[in-house]
């Protein structure tokens, strides 16, 4: 079965896509259940996590070089991903404390699986532009289920900018500071 | 350098995105819909008046059915089990909860919630489940309270440990007033907490700025002694 992905990266792709969505899209409907939340939350981002097993770290992005460099570039991702809400803070959502750590676990899960084991895929399937255009437009749609409509203009915006910073800086590790910081901060 | 100006594209076009809806990129984690006020706060520019509530409950064998009351906008959800109520004499019984206008101020708690009216018009034999939702842009109300009259005197309800995000749960065995909030004395932490996000922004900019100075400065170091090595290896 592996050989088989391997050797089609387009059934990869499709096998891979498929699996995110529909932990993206069963995490968003199970976690509406009462006291379901915090269990949704977690497994669903270690499901997420399950993506990249089988992935070389270097091909997820995720290394100890350039490790500097990598970490302010999740704190200035960051940076940008909250402004909006800084600059209007009286109207920014409060995260209750008891979601800090799955919000942790989440957008690490949604790191490896977007902009790691997807992003790779695609990469070898059409090279960069199809890995940042595809991995966008399938965060946009895992986020569908989670978010109202009119939010989801700055999801896609902001998977852009995560996917173009992979592409660009071959790194996964700015991404995820940044984004654990932006969700912890909402 | 093509590859630095197409990630400032990105993250103008993220700002501008995010700052059509507020509060920008979030996970999730907040609720759907915003909270209908009665009295909205300050910052709250748009609001909608929020929903009353009314169910009938049938009595079948003289035992009332398990049934839920709740406001059109699920801001209140109450749950009542089979035989709830002591149902003598009646076919129906009637479940009301209303909006407090104009919003009730007792000293020494602050409301993060409307208040609701609760009624129904038979006796409570059995505890009925009080879920009350509260909105993500105040601080969480930590405690329920409880009145007999909206003006009266409010009292605390044990709370359950949290169903759902954005709710507080309680048990409850009497009609009258009820709304989510926390004592006065612990209120300066919602100015601080709205506070918090904009320095902790700052900060990081800071930090961003000056350590990536030195970064900067030590790749085109590292470049040119590269180039040197070349250089002279040649």
């Amino acid at each position: 079965m592996l050989s088989v992905l391997a050797a089609r990266p387009a059934l990869r792709v499709a096998v891979i896509a498929t699996y995110i969505l529909l932990v993206e899209w069963s995490r968003a409907l199970i976690s509406t259940a009462p006291r379901a939340a915090m269990g949704a939350l977690v497994l669903g981002g270690l499901a997420l996590v399950l993506a990249g097993v089988g992935w070389p770290f270097d091909r997820l992005g995720i290394g100890r070089s350039r490790l500097a460099f990598r970490i302010l570039g999740g704190l200035a991702l960051a940076v940008v991903l909250l402004i909006p809400a800084a600059a209007r803070a009286s109207s920014a959502p409060i995260l209750p404390a008891f979601l800090a750590a799955p919000a942790i676990v989440v957008s690490i899960g949604e790191e490896i699986a977007f902009r790691g084991a997807l992003y790779a895929a695609l990469e070898d399937l059409g090279g960069a532009p199809v890995a940042i255009i595809g991995s966008t437009a399938l965060w946009t749609a895992a986020h569908a289920l989670s978010h109202p409509p009119e939010f989801l203009f700055a999801v896609c915006a902001a998977g852009l900018l995560l996917a173009l910073w992979r592409w660009a800086c071959k790194d996964l590790v700015g991404p995820i500071i940044g984004h654990v910081l932006a969700d912890l901060a909402l | 350098m093509r590859r630095i100006w197409l990630i400032a594209a990105a993250a103008s076009a993220y700002l501008l995105a995010a700052w059509m809806v507020a509060p920008g990129f979030y996970d999730g984690f907040a609720p759907q819909q915003p909270y209908n006020w009665v009295c909205p706060p300050v910052h709250v520019t748009s609001n909608l008046a929020p929903s009353s509530g009314h169910v009938e409950i049938k009595v079948i064998g003289g035992v009332s059915d398990a049934a839920s009351a709740y406001t059109d906008d699920g801001q209140v959800v109450i749950g009542f089990l089979p035989g709830a109520f002591d149902a003598t004499g009646k076919t129906v019984i009637t479940v009301d909860i209303k909006p407090v206008s104009p919003c009730p101020k007792p000293p020494g708690i602050t409301f993060a919630t409307n208040a609701y009216q609760v009624t129904w018009d038979a006796p409570l034999v059995k505890s009925a489940t009080l879920v009350t939702r509260y909105s993500d842009v105040i601080p969480a109300p930590s405690n329920l309270y409880y009145a007999t009259s909206a003006d009266g005197s409010w009292e605390s309800v044990p709370v359950q440990s949290q169903a759902q995000p954005f709710t507080i749960d309680a048990v409850v065995n009497k009609f009258g007033y009820y709304a989510a909030g926390y004592p006065s004395n612990s209120v300066a932490h919602s100015s601080s907490n709205s506070q918090l996000l904009p320095i902790a922004i700052a900060v990081l900019i800071v930090g961003v700025l000056v350590a990536g100075v030195p970064l900067a400065i030590m790749r085109r170091r590292g470049k040119t002694d590269d180039r040197e090595a070349d250089d002279s290896d040649a």
